[in-house]
């Protein structure tokens, strides 16, 4: 036992990240530029908001020769941001040193929580081409930048800073960073960099963002929002989030205080009233005056025991970020020709004892994808796009869950739909629930799946006011069709069989044009009617000045029909559909709709003249929305 | 060309029907309303099980369909497909599906104006074809539509076989003279007469074809008054009616010998036996309703402690399979019948235990005994051990 005892050793943070690293992220070449990237742009994104600074990002990625590796390449990773910078002495913490972050803990929507990343890419950086981060930066009170490497010394845990030298630097102030390391550039598809920019850039409006990516041509993208979003201070934590130990180190920053000051001023939720109901469920008395620190462990257990089964008032939902409708309308038309979309921000709830705010935008481009494929899938937490381990995710459980046919989309059973469409879905929260550390996949419990499947069917109730009217377009063209083709030959193959004369012929071709003229005149009827309804929504919306805001009214009448159409689905599945079908043809009149429009986006300049590009898009291509749809329409 | 062997004494004139038919549909265009056909609903919802029957029948359901936008192709290609089908019966010339897909193609070509009948693929014409035969109540057969023959291998040392030939004539086959070769049913099992030259016990029904070939090459039809046969799968409508002939002409016992899986007792015993939801005006003539199922049962795997497979819940094709048997309890009216309880437990069985057996697993009692599955065959038929 003695020898035993002997061998045990303790590791450094450091060293046991150095020997996980595909823990956080870096388990492939592949996935490793992915993470690097990424790891870079959200430390720049968290500090340019932090300082209510708009950021402007530089990103390269390229080769630049062969990887130490047999299957890799030396990549590298270039982000430059205008945020604040930081001062010499932080470089080796910030990039060198693990957990060593300013938000660890505090319970706020930054994309950055624990201090790992960036420094796992430093490590991932060093293990592969033997030399960790260059860093260039400047603040504002800097007259020259520094710029240095920083390493991490695994044994320590701490960041070693190496070829430090001050240089001139154009910019006020900002961080550069360089990464050279092993790895593989993807840029298509789930895993690919150009995936990942596009969502980062779709949940940043306030985002201006110029990358190179290998060989390609620099893409510049501008914000399309002129407000940093604020994030929202963190609220006090509520006592049902907690665990017995947690409990009582969050108990011990409290020292002297007497108890129950302590559960009213360290806890949100925690009033007079519910001491009192703590008292009533078994609580003593005379625990309520005792310091704190002079509570034993069996009182702070029997305490924490009442306090666990008292039921009390939800968490707050102040401390959640959103990005809001009009920026996200805003934002969408910056990756691509859109057809059209349409988004929906959710209040904030209550998912799991934790506020969290739901966002959705759903949209049919004009050269992405196609009726065969399945929909493009964009993830998010904490506005980070989540690009691996899809399947396991509680955004695509929830995406999986609706039945899209009901909307107007192709879907296979519990599967995605299929479609040329991009969903973007954000899920922001300061306790976002992650399967593991590399943030790849939200835990899927039900209330939370139920809370984003709520905000999809809300989104997807708007999409479908666009795709039925094309239906019944299409289904119009199908049927005039059909009568030219099919309604001479079934007389003609009659005739034949039967040996009928000529006039037998002429009279039976009258009457079979009299029965399906019939039928036309019912699909023109309803082609009308969905035109009518359609443009007079857009009249509404275009005199109400509200093309991407939410008109409240509007939104409890489709909020209530996405209730109505989940309590349905829970008596009867088979006929929520039906139902929901149904009701949606009924209620298209009163249902907010989000079109894609000229002259309606507020800013000047590039987005508007491309608004406008794509509203004479949108009204230009029926042809080829018509063919779309007939062929979807064939399909079925 | 000759005349094609008949099915059944069938009292319709299906060209005189096919002619009313379509008279009816010209004068409802021209009085300007909308024709109607109907064909019986051949489908599980509408199938019935009297184990007095012995087969599936249909019950009440119809499908209907009216002219309108939607249903004006469907229209405009039965009465097409109709008049190929009168063709044949008027010269009576034989197609299977496959070439009435290609003979519609072939019209089409000649003939721009029916391009828009052109079949995209043969599912589309067989669709066609079955919705013709539904509709005016006959087999396909009779409509001189035959499908390729397939399974029904048949060994025998007493079993004489005599065909009745379209001109008249017959011949008579003695599966004893064959040697090594099966005698093989035609899809028209209707126009042979058997004779046993001597008592024949029993007959073998085996799933697998190369099993049966197996206990035939071991020696089983010399040492057994026995008729064995390979089913290949689930049973051809060739099989199906050979099994009812041999059952109807020789009276003996039959027993099917097949794996142990919810797929072989709904698709391939079932349909042996009862027949199947979409030949549902057939299965009179093509169920052989007194087939016993002699195993795999679940007292086989415990008794000869038999290899089994677990189903791998997370393979699509075998969850499908353990939901099928699920839903085959809750709807196949054969499986619900009290005559069939035991059979129904035995899916209950495979639900629960999630287990499949195949029929082969019987050569790992004793490998060293090529005849043992043959003795274990011969000593459940004794000992009654079937269902």
């Amino acid at each position: 036992m003695a020898k035993t005892a002997k061998s045990i050793t303790s590791s450094s943070t450091a060293e046991y990240f150095a020997k996980n690293l595909q823990q956080v992220g870096f388990s492939s070449p592949l996935k490793a530029v992915l993470t690097t990237l990424k790891e870079a742009v959200d430390n720049s994104l968290d500090a340019c908001e932090e300082s209510g600074i708009l950021p402007e990002l530089k990103v390269v990625v390229r080769k630049i020769g062969a990887g130490a590796s047999k299957t890799s390449d030396l990549v590298e990773i270039v982000v430059e941001d205008n945020g604040p910078g930081l001062d010499a002495e932080d470089l080796p913490k910030v990039f060198g040193e693990y957990l060593a972050s300013s938000k660890f803990g505090r319970g706020q929507c930054t994309r950055g929580q624990q201090g790992i990343g960036i420094s796992a890419a430093t490590t991932w950086a060093q293990l592969t081409n033997a030399s960790g981060v260059r860093v260039t930066s400047k603040t504002k009170g800097m007259r020259k930048a520094v710029q240095a490497v920083i390493d991490v010394d695994i044994k320590q845990n701490k960041g070693l800073m190496k070829a430090k030298e001050t240089i001139d630097w154009d910019r006020p102030h900002g961080t550069r960073v360089e990464f050279r390391i092993d790895g593989r550039v993807q840029l298509n598809g789930d895993g690919g960099l150009l995936t990942y920019l596009e969502g980062t850039t779709l949940v940043n409006p306030h985002l201006t963002i110029e990358y190179t990516l290998l060989d390609a041509e620099p893409v510049r993208i501008e914000r399309v929002s002129d407000t940093v979003p604020e994030i929202p201070s963190a609220t006090l934590p509520h006592p049902h989030t907690m665990k017995l130990g947690e409990f009582i180190t969050h108990a011990g920053l409290y020292g002297k205080v007497e108890f129950g000051k302590f559960l009213r001023s360290g806890f949100s939720r925690v009033t007079d009233e519910t001491l009192k109901a703590l008292v009533k469920n078994g609580m003593s008395k005379s625990l309520l005056p005792l310091p704190t620190n002079k509570l034993t462990e069996e009182q702070f257990k029997s305490a924490f025991q009442v306090i666990s089964k008292t039921e009390m008032q939800s968490p707050s939902t102040r401390s959640v970020l959103t990005v809001g409708e009009e920026s996200l309308a805003k934002s969408i038309l910056r990756l691509g020709d859109v057809d059209f979309f349409s988004v929906v921000t959710r209040k904030p709830r209550i998912c799991d004892f934790k506020p969290v705010v739901v966002e959705v935008a759903l949209a049919r481009f004009l050269n992405r994808g196609s009726e065969d494929e399945s929909i493009q899938l964009l993830r998010f937490a904490n506005r980070v796009p989540l690009q691996f381990d899809k399947s396991a995710c509680a955004i695509t459980a929830a995406v999986e869950s609706v039945n899209w046919r009901s909307y107007g989309l192709a879907q296979s059973k519990d599967s995605l739909p299929s479609g040329p469409y991009v969903f973007a879905i954000s899920i922001v929260s300061p306790f976002i629930k992650f399967k593991n550390a590399s943030k790849e996949t939200i835990d899927a419990s039900d209330e939370l799946v139920e809370e984003i499947r709520r905000a999809l069917m809300q989104a997807g109730q708007k999409l479908s006011r666009h795709i039925r009217r094309e239906n019944k377009e299409a289904d119009l063209e199908r049927k005039i069709s059909h009568i030219e083709q099919f309604g001479p030959i079934l007389v003609e193959g009659l005739v034949r069989i039967v040996g009928a004369k000529e006039s037998r012929k002429l009279k039976a071709e009258e009457g079979l044009k009299k029965l399906l003229g019939r039928d036309t005149k019912e699909a023109q009827k309803d082609l009308s009617e969905a035109e009518l309804r359609l443009n007079a929504l857009k009249e509404r919306q275009a005199k109400a000045g509200l093309l991407f805001s939410a008109r409240r009214h509007e939104e409890v009448a489709i909020a209530d029909e996405v209730e109505a159409e989940v309590e349905a689905e829970g008596e009867d599945g088979s006929d929520a559909e039906n139902s929901s079908a149904s009701r949606g043809t009924d209620k298209r009149g009163t249902a907010k709709l989000v079109e894609v429009k000229a002259g309606t986006a507020k800013d000047a300049g590039k987005g508007t003249a491309k608004s406008a590009e794509i509203a004479t898009k949108g009204t230009g291509k029926v042809a080829g929305t018509e063919k779309r749809a007939t062929d979807k329409t064939a399909r079925k | 060309m000759e005349k094609v062997i008949r099915i059944r004494k069938l009292t319709k004139d299906i060209p005189k029907e096919v002619r009313i038919l379509c008279d009816a549909m010209l004068e409802e265009l021209e009085k300007g309303n909308r024709p109607v056909l109907e064909a019986i609903k051949c489908s599980l919802d509408n199938s019935f099980y009297n184990p007095k029957v012995g087969f599936l029948t249909p019950g009440d359901k119809r499908v209907r369909t009216e002219l309108n936008v939607s249903s004006v192709q469907k229209m405009a290609r039965v009465v097409f497909m109709l008049e190929i089908l009168l063709a044949n019966l008027q010269s009576g010339a034989v197609n299977t599906k496959r070439e009435l897909y290609y003979i519609s193609k072939g019209k089409v070509k000649k003939d721009p104006k029916l391009k828009a009948l052109d079949f995209g693929d043969q599912d589309e014409s067989d669709s066609i074809i079955d919705f013709v035969g539904d509709m005016l109540e006959v087999y396909r057969e009779e409509l001189n539509c035959f499908a390729n023959d397939r399974g029904g291998q048949t060994y025998s040392q007493q079993l004489v076989v005599t065909e009745t030939l379209p001109d008249g004539t017959k011949a008579v086959v003695d599966l004893s003279t064959l040697g090594t070769t099966p005698f093989q049913p035609k899809n028209k099992p209707q126009a042979l007469a058997l004779k046993a030259k001597k008592k024949i016990d029993f007959c073998l029904v085996v799933e697998s074809e190369g099993t049966a070939g197996t206990l035939v090459a071991n020696g089983m039809t010399k040492r057994h008054n026995c008729i064995v046969m390979g089913a290949q799968g689930v049973p051809s409508n060739g099989v199906r009616g050979w099994c009812k002939l041999i059952q109807e002409q020789i009276k003996v016992p039959m027993f099917f010998f097949g794996d142990l899986d919810a797929y072989t007792l709904q698709n391939i015993y079932r349909t042996l036996k009862a027949g199947s939801a979409a030949s549902l005006i057939r299965n009179a003539d093509f169920s052989a309703p007194e087939v016993h199922f002699l195993g795999v049962l679940p007292e086989d795997v415990k008794k000869w402690d038999l290899d089994c497979y677990k189903v791998n819940e997370r393979d699509p094709a075998e969850a499908r399979s353990l939901k099928k048997a699920k839903d085959t309890l809750a709807n196949d009216p054969f499986f619900q019948d009290k005559k069939n309880r035991k059979l129904a437990e035995v899916l209950e069985w495979l639900i629960k235990n999630k287990l499949r057996c195949e029929q082969q697993a019987f050569f790992a009692v004793d490998p060293r005994d090529p005849l043992k599955t043959e003795k274990i065959i011969l000593e459940k038929i004794q000992k009654g051990s079937y269902i």
